[in-house]
């Protein structure tokens, strides 16, 4: 292996015919992080707030039903796996429908609360995840048309890049941003954080966070800017 | 600074963030329509011309890739050819309810049915299969999603 990406070198491969996934350390940091959150999720308690009543001394402890908890922890624990294959996949194409992933796992995550604010918020998230699939696929799609290929391993060889290329990253940019970069905002707004069941919630906060780290990458890749 | 406070709060209101979404959006894809185009020729999946195997009277037309199953190869390419041993072996293939439809009608590339057991598609199947496989869990997270709302109506409206 002596093909260096952004100036670090690959630890290893897995192919899968086309769609190669490949690690670095970055990426492997990134990777493991996803994976350990999720792990963590899958064997956590719904949190349980404790409220004041008014007028007595007494305190009322307010749960999260168990059908309601567990397809939130489910969709929770997909929603990382797809985080994590987002960090080590070598496809623009296979990156996108990864996002895409999460995309539609977080809608479902936010849709699953009882709570009116948090579905009419729910509603909002997923007016936008749907636009943004068209300059998710749209984007990937530019730049496959732009380069010959979509394996960013040879999108890294390549020496040139061209305003096409460019259009194809700022859509991609957009994409990703509708799909999941907007879910933290919607979450937060309709203050899921600190409902009861929350920290499953969370992940919404680092799948964007940790997508947009890789997509910063990708673009780098395909730019190429220094 | 009153002003940008102001704008601040007025995105604060989740009805409002669609709206701004779509008007960047709009903004990129119109100002995308004066990038000159830049194709390049070298394409990883080539595509045979337009029209070319409907016009030869070609009923796989235009997913005919040629080749024998197990004897001759079809021209499927590959980004690692090295990964893919068994390339275009079987992209030939047809199932004997394939054939006989095959036979009477001209159209059969275009139909639904020629997917499953008819041509099969190595682009979809072997080479990039894995996104063969992350479409359908997204689908499948999509009906799982819209079930589970339906069967426990996350909120009665009414009620509240």
């Amino acid at each position: 292996m002596d093909i260096t990406i952004l100036g670090s070198q690959i630890i290893g491969i897995i192919p899968l015919g086309d769609i190669v996934f490949y690690f670095t350390q970055f990426n492997l940091f990134m990777f493991a992080t996803a994976l350990a959150f999720t792990a963590i999720i899958a064997i956590s308690k719904t949190e349980t707030q404790v409220e004041a009543e008014f007028g007595k001394l007494g305190d009322r402890a307010v749960t999260v039903a168990k059908k309601e908890f567990k397809i939130r922890r489910f969709l929770a624990i997909i929603c990382g796996l797809a985080t994590a294959g987002a960090m080590i996949t070598g496809d623009l194409f296979d990156f996108t429908l990864f996002v895409c992933l999460t995309g539609i796992v977080n809608i479902g995550i936010v849709g699953a609360v009882r709570q009116v604010d948090v579905l009419d918020a729910a509603y909002q998230y997923g007016l936008i995840a749907m636009m943004a699939s068209l300059p998710l696929f749209g984007g990937a799609a530019l730049i496959l048309a732009a380069t010959g290929t979509i394996s960013l391993l040879a999108i890294n060889t390549l020496a040139y890049t061209t305003p096409m290329m460019i259009l194809g990253s700022i859509l991609l940019f957009i994409g990703v941003a509708g799909e999941t970069g907007v879910a933290p905002f919607f979450a937060t707004k309709a203050e899921m954080f600190r409902t009861p069941g929350s920290p499953f919630l969370l992940i919404i906060h680092l799948s964007s966070l940790l997508i947009l780290v890789r997509l910063i990458e990708i673009l780098l890749i395909i730019n190429k800017p220094f | 600074m009153k002003s940008i406070g102001r704008l601040w709060n007025s995105l604060a209101n989740p009805d409002r963030i669609p709206r701004l979404f779509a008007l960047i959006l709009g903004i990129v894809l119109i100002a995308g329509l004066f990038i000159p185009l830049a194709l390049d020729n070298q394409q990883l999946y080539p595509r045979p011309a337009p029209q070319e195997q409907i016009n030869a009277q070609d009923p796989l037309a235009p997913y005919d890739r040629g080749g024998t199953p197990f004897v001759e190869r079809g021209i499927v390419k590959a980004q690692y050819p090295q990964y893919a041993p068994a390339i275009g072996e079987i992209t030939a293939y047809l199932s004997p309810i394939a054939i006989s439809v095959k036979n009477t009608t001209l159209y059969y590339g275009t139909s639904i049915y020629s997917s499953p057991g008819g041509l099969i598609d190595e682009i979809l199947y072997y080479t990039r299969g894995f996104d063969t496989v992350l479409e359908s869990s997204i689908l499948m997270m999509a009906f799982v999603i819209a079930s589970w709302i339906a069967l426990n109506f996350t909120m009665r409206r009414d009620d509240d």
